[in-house]
């Protein structure tokens, strides 16, 4: 079998954009859902801080509580309705990722407790700056590559936040930079990689 | 030395082995997810299908989740093999006439 070298060329193209196109249309049907969820509790979370700074913990605890459910709702449900990719392992994956993030946030709140940050900006910056770079460690393992650059992204918006912005505005530049940027790349995966 | 395989070559196989080689090993993808993905009809893609799984490059699994049938389909290891073959003579007839 004979073909010509532009012949070759354009299957090669085929090929790759194939293979992009279902690795970008799997990783949104699971991953978009949460982003745009979380996109919205951070960005709510910090809008409601910076307006009712005394329910912080309240706020906060709610906010997470319900998107910690609704998380794990929509992790159960597509493993039992089934979901498009069956894989071998899915429920070792399932319970090893839950524990991830479970020892994550021990393990957060083990430091906080050693460090004892003196302000809730401190504390806060802290909090999303570990969650992201979990969302770093992810990307690189599962060569999700957009969870890496996202996780990069908000670190930055973070540390901007910190060390750039005056106290008062840190929550109204969170809002829209860190939890608009999970909610973008949510909604952006939703729409244009499926 | 790596070879074309006429079957695989085929522009539509193509990228139907393209999609399932994407999966990870062992992996299966549904049939109506596959169809969306590579924007195909159901007679199209279930004919294709078909020659593949006939050379044996892919493995149709049918099943019931919730009682409702559902069709799962993976490439297997003579079919990952093949399509990694096919690839590499592509990239050499591009090496080729790059000399």
């Amino acid at each position: 079998m004979d073909i010509s070298k532009r012949e070759a060329k354009d299957s090669l193209n085929q090929i790759e954009t194939a293979t992009a196109q279902t690795r970008k249309s799997i990783a949104s049907n699971y991953d978009s859902p949460l982003l745009i969820l979380w996109g919205l509790i951070w960005f709510t979370g910090f809008i409601l801080t910076h307006f009712f700074l005394p329910w912080v913990w309240l706020i906060w605890m709610g906010l997470c509580g319900i998107g910690t459910a609704v998380t794990l709702l929509v992790g159960w449900w597509q493993f039992h309705t089934g979901s498009p990719v069956k894989t071998p392992a899915a429920e070792k994956i399932g319970w090893r990722i839950f524990w991830f993030w479970t020892l994550l946030f021990v393990y957060m709140f083990i430091w906080l407790s050693i460090l004892k940050p003196r302000h809730g900006i401190q504390m806060n910056a802290f909090m999303c700056t570990a969650i992201m770079f979990a969302y770093v460690v992810t990307g690189l393992w599962s060569k999700s590559f957009y969870m890496l650059w996202l996780g990069l992204a908000v670190t930055g918006f973070t540390l901007i936040g910190f060390y750039f912005i005056p106290p008062s505005y840190y929550c109204l530049w969170m809002a829209p930079t860190a939890g608009g940027a999970l909610f973008a790349m949510g909604l952006y995966m939703r729409l244009r990689w499926r | 030395m790596a070879k074309l395989d006429n079957i695989i070559h085929q522009p539509i196989r193509l990228r139907i082995m393209s999609a399932l080689v994407a999966l990870d090993v062992g992996e299966q993808v549904d049939f109506v997810y596959l169809r969306k993905i590579l924007k195909l009809t159901d007679g199209n893609l279930g004919a294709h299908l078909a020659k593949l799984e006939n050379a044996r490059y892919i493995k149709i699994e049918k099943t019931f989740i919730a009682r409702k049938p559902r069709t799962f389909i993976n490439v297997t290891g003579k079919g990952r093999d093949t399509f990694n073959e096919h690839v590499t003579a592509l990239r050499k007839i591009i090496g080729k006439a790059k000399k």
